[in-house]
C-alpha cells in the first residue's frame, strides 16, 4: 500500500516523531488528568478537529468555502437520535448518520458546484438557515425544543453497546479514534488521484475542466467526504450530550463558525492545521464560556460571539496562510504532510 | 378552499413587499457586479438601519421614514468606512480573504448589536402600522404601500443615476470592464468605493422602511441576507433589473405559499425556488453565468 508506506516515512521524520509523541500524550491523557472538565473539553476538541478537518478538506484542498457545516453536523445528529428510538445501537447510528450526511453533501453538490467562490459560501450559509428553520418547525422531530435520548437509555446500566456513559472519558476516545481514522483516511485520499484533482480544482477551475477533470463530480465527492465525518461529529455530540435541539446542532456560531476559526488559525493548506487550530481555539472558547459567562448573562453571548468575528477578522487580514503556513513560509518547519505544499499558492 | 381573493391578496402584499426586498437585493448585487465581492454583512447592516429607525422613534419620537433617510445617510457612512478601513486592504488577495472579511464583519455587528441592546425583539407602531387601504376590494397594509413606493423611488433613482450622471456611467464602465474603465481614465478604486457606499446606503434605506412593520432583533439579517441572495441568483449575478424583478418574483411566491403551508416555512419556498434555478438555468433570468 503506498499510502500506508508514505505514512511511515512521514511519521519518521523529525515532525513525525512530534507527531507521534503528541498522539501518545492524547491516548494517556485521561489517566494521569481527572478533571472531568478538561478531559470534556479535551474530547469538544477532537469533535471540532473531527469537523474541522473535514470542512478543510473542502475549504483548503477544494477550493469551497462552507459556513454550512453544521447542516451536515445536524444531519449525522438527528439520525443517530431518531435510530435510538428506533432501538438501533449508536455505533450504526452514528456510521448511518455520518452516510446519509454524505449522500446529502453529494446531492447538494450538484446545483451547488454552479457557485462560485463568494456564491458558494453565501449559499452554505443560507443552507445553514433554511435548515434550521426547517428542523426547528418540523413537529416530528421535536421541533424547537428538540430531542432527549430514549428514557430507557438515562435508566440502563452504561454499556458500550448504547455509549451511555455519565463521564466524559469514554466519548474523549471514542472522539480521539474517530479523529485518529479520518486523518489516516483523508492523508491517503490526499496523496491518491481524487486528492490531486481536488487540489487542481481548488487552483484553476477551469484548467481541470481542460485537463479532463469532471470538475462537479469531484467536487461532489469531496463535499460528500467532507459531509460524512461531519455527520459522524454529530453523531459524538448526540452520544455524548443525549439531548440535540435545532438552536444547538444547526447552530451557525455554536458549528459551522468552528471549524472556519480554527481553521484558519491551525492554517488551512495543510492537514494537521485545523487540528492544532482547534487544540488553540475550542478550549480558549469553552473555558471563556464557563468562567465569563455566567457573570454577564443574555449579552454575555453577543459579545462573545462577537469576539470571534474580530479574531477571524485579525487572521484573515494579517495571516491568512495561518500558524502551520507562518511556521512554514519562516522555514521553522518541514511541510508536515507533503500533500499539503502549495501554502504559498493563490 | 383558496379562492381568487386570497390569491389576489397575497399577490398585492407580494409585490409591494417585493419591491423591498429588490431594493436590499440591489445593494448586493451592485456590489458585486463592481467589485466582484460578496458582502455577507449585507443584512446586518440593515439591522442597524433598523436599530437607528427604532431608537430615533422611540426617544426622539422621528417618524421611520425620516428615519430610512437617516439610514441611507448612515449607510453611506458606514460603507466608507469599511470599504476604505478593511476592504479596500485585501482587494487583491484570493477570494477566501475578502469573503472572511465581510463575514467577520457580519459577526462583529450582529453579535455586538446583541452585547450592546440585547437578544430581545423590539417593534415600534408608526399611526400607519395598523391602517388598511381598501382598493376594490383588495386591502392593502398601509405600511407596505409606503415602503414600497420608497422602494420603488430608490430604485427608480439608481436607474437615473446609472444610466444619466457621468459617475454612473463610470460605475457600470468599471462593473463591464475594470481594464478597460481605466484606461479611460476612471479610478476605479474610487469606484469600488463608491459602489460599495451606495449598496450599504440602499440597505440603510430599507432597513427605515422595513422596521415599519417587521420586528427588530439583532438577528434580523440573517434572513435578508438569505432573500437577498436568492433574489439575486434569481434574476441572474449582477444585473440590475433581473434582481428587482427576483425580488417582485420572490415577495409574490412567499406571499402565495404562505397560504398553503405555514407562514415560517415561506422562505423554505423562496430556497427551494433558488436551487431550481439553479439546476436548471444557473445563469438567471437576466444574467451572465455565474462567475
Amino acid at each position: 500500500m503506498r499510502a500506508l508506506r508514505m505514512i511511515k516515512a512521514e511519521l519518521s521524520t523529525k515532525a513525525g516523531r512530534i507527531f507521534n509523541a503528541a498522539a501518545i500524550v492524547a491516548v494517556i491523557l485521561p489517566l494521569v488528568v481527572r478533571d472531568q472538565f478538561f478531559i470534556n473539553a479535551m474530547m469538544l476538541v477532537y469533535m471540532y478537529s473531527i469537523i474541522a478537518l473535514a470542512w478543510n478538506l473542502m475549504n483548503g484542498y477544494t477550493g469551497l468555502l462552507s459556513f454550512g457545516h453544521a447542516v451536515f453536523f445536524g444531519i449525522g445528529a438527528y439520525t443517530l437520535m431518531l435510530l435510538l428510538y428506533r432501538g438501533v445501537t449508536p455505533w450504526i447510528g452514528m456510521l448511518l448518520g455520518g452516510l446519509l450526511s454524505a449522500g446529502f453533501a453529494f446531492l447538494l453538490g450538484v446545483p451547488f458546484s454552479r457557485l462560485r467562490s463568494h456564491w458558494f459560501a453565501l449559499g452554505t450559509l443560507v443552507l445553514g438557515e433554511i435548515f434550521l428553520i426547517v428542523f426547528a418547525n418540523w413537529r416530528a422531530v421535536g421541533g424547537a425544543l428538540g430531542l432527549d435520548q430514549p428514557r430507557r437509555l438515562l435508566l440502563s446500566p452504561p454499556s458500550i453497546y448504547w455509549l451511555n456513559y455519565a463521564r466524559p472519558t469514554p466519548y474523549y476516545y471514542l472522539a480521539l479514534g474517530i479523529l485518529g481514522l479520518e486523518l489516516l483516511l483523508l492523508y491517503a485520499i490526499l496523496n491518491s488521484r481524487p486528492g490531486y484533482f481536488f487540489q487542481a480544482i481548488r487552483e484553476d477551475e477551469e484548467a481541470a475542466m481542460a485537463s479532463g477533470i469532471n470538475v462537479t463530480l469531484y467536487k461532489c465527492i469531496s463535499m460528500a467526504i467532507s459531509g460524512f465525518f461531519t455527520g459522524v461529529a454529530g453523531g459524538i455530540y448526540t452520544v455524548r450530550f443525549g439531548y440535540i435541539d435545532p438552536y444547538a446542532v444547526f447552530s451557525m456560531m455554536r458549528i459551522s463558525v468552528y471549524p472556519v476559526i480554527a481553521g484558519l488559525i491551525g492554517g488551512v493548506y495543510s492537514l494537521i492545521g485545523p487540528i492544532i487550530g482547534s487544540l488553540i481555539f475550542v478550549p480558549t472558547a469553552e473555558y471563556l464560556r464557563a468562567i465569563v459567562g455566567g457573570t454577564l448573562g443574555s449579552r454575555f453571548q453577543g459579545v462573545h460571539f462577537a469576539s470571534f468575528g474580530i479574531v477571524l477578522l485579525i487572521i484573515s487580514m494579517r495571516i491568512p496562510e495561518g500558524l502551520m503556513g507562518w511556521l512554514e513560509m519562516r522555514g521553522l518547519l518541514k511541510p508536515l504532510m507533503s500533500s499539503g505544499g502549495g501554502s504559498d499558492e493563490r | 378552499m383558496v379562492d381568487l381573493w386570497l390569491l389576489g391578496q397575497a399577490t398585492t402584499s407580494g409585490l409591494l413587499l417585493g419591491c423591498i426586498y429588490a431594493v436590499v437585493a440591489l445593494g448586493l448585487s451592485l456590489i458585486w457586479g463592481v467589485m466582484e465581492i460578496v458582502n455577507f454583512a449585507h443584512g446586518d447592516f440593515l439591522m442597524l438601519s433598523m436599530y437607528l429607525s427604532y431608537f430615533l422613534f422611540t426617544y426622539l419620537g422621528l417618524d421611520p421614514l425620516i428615519g430610512s433617510i437617516l439610514g441611507f445617510l448612515m449607510g453611506l457612512a458606514l460603507g466608507l468606512i469599511v470599504e476604505k478601513g478593511l476592504i479596500e486592504k485585501v482587494l487583491g488577495s484570493p477570494p477566501i480573504v475578502t469573503i472572511l472579511v465581510t463575514f467577520s464583519v457580519l459577526l462583529i455587528i450582529r453579535y455586538g448589536a446583541m452585547a450592546a441592546w440585547g437578544p430581545g425583539v423590539k417593534t415600534l407602531h408608526p399611526w400607519y402600522f395598523m391602517a388598511i387601504l381598501d382598493l376594490w376590494g383588495v386591502r392593502i397594509s398601509m405600511a407596505y404601500l409606503i415602503g414600497a413606493l420608497i422602494s420603488l423611488a430608490a430604485t427608480i433613482a439608481l436607474h437615473i443615476f446609472l444610466k444619466k450622471t457621468y459617475t454612473g456611467i463610470a460605475l457600470r464602465a468599471t462593473s463591464q470592464n475594470r481594464l478597460a474603465a481605466e484606461l479611460l481614465g476612471i479610478d476605479a478604486r474610487k469606484m469600488y468605493t463608491l459602489s460599495f457606499c451606495i449598496g450599504v446606503a440602499l440597505v440603510g434605506l430599507a432597513g427605515g422602511v422595513l422596521s415599519t412593520f417587521y420586528y427588530v432583533i439583532p438577528e434580523v439579517g440573517g434572513r435578508f441576507c438569505m432573500l437577498s441572495f436568492v433574489i439575486v441568483v434569481l434574476g441572474g449575478f449582477g444585473s440590475l433589473l433581473g434582481t428587482f424583478l427576483g425580488g417582485l418574483i420572490i415577495g409574490v411566491a412567499e406571499e402565495i405559499s404562505a397560504i398553503f403551508i405555514p407562514p415560517v416555512m415561506k422562505d423554505v419556498v423562496a430556497f427551494i425556488i433558488f436551487l431550481l434555478i439553479l439546476m436548471l438555468k444557473p445563469s438567471g433570468l437576466f444574467g451572465e453565468v455565474a462567475r
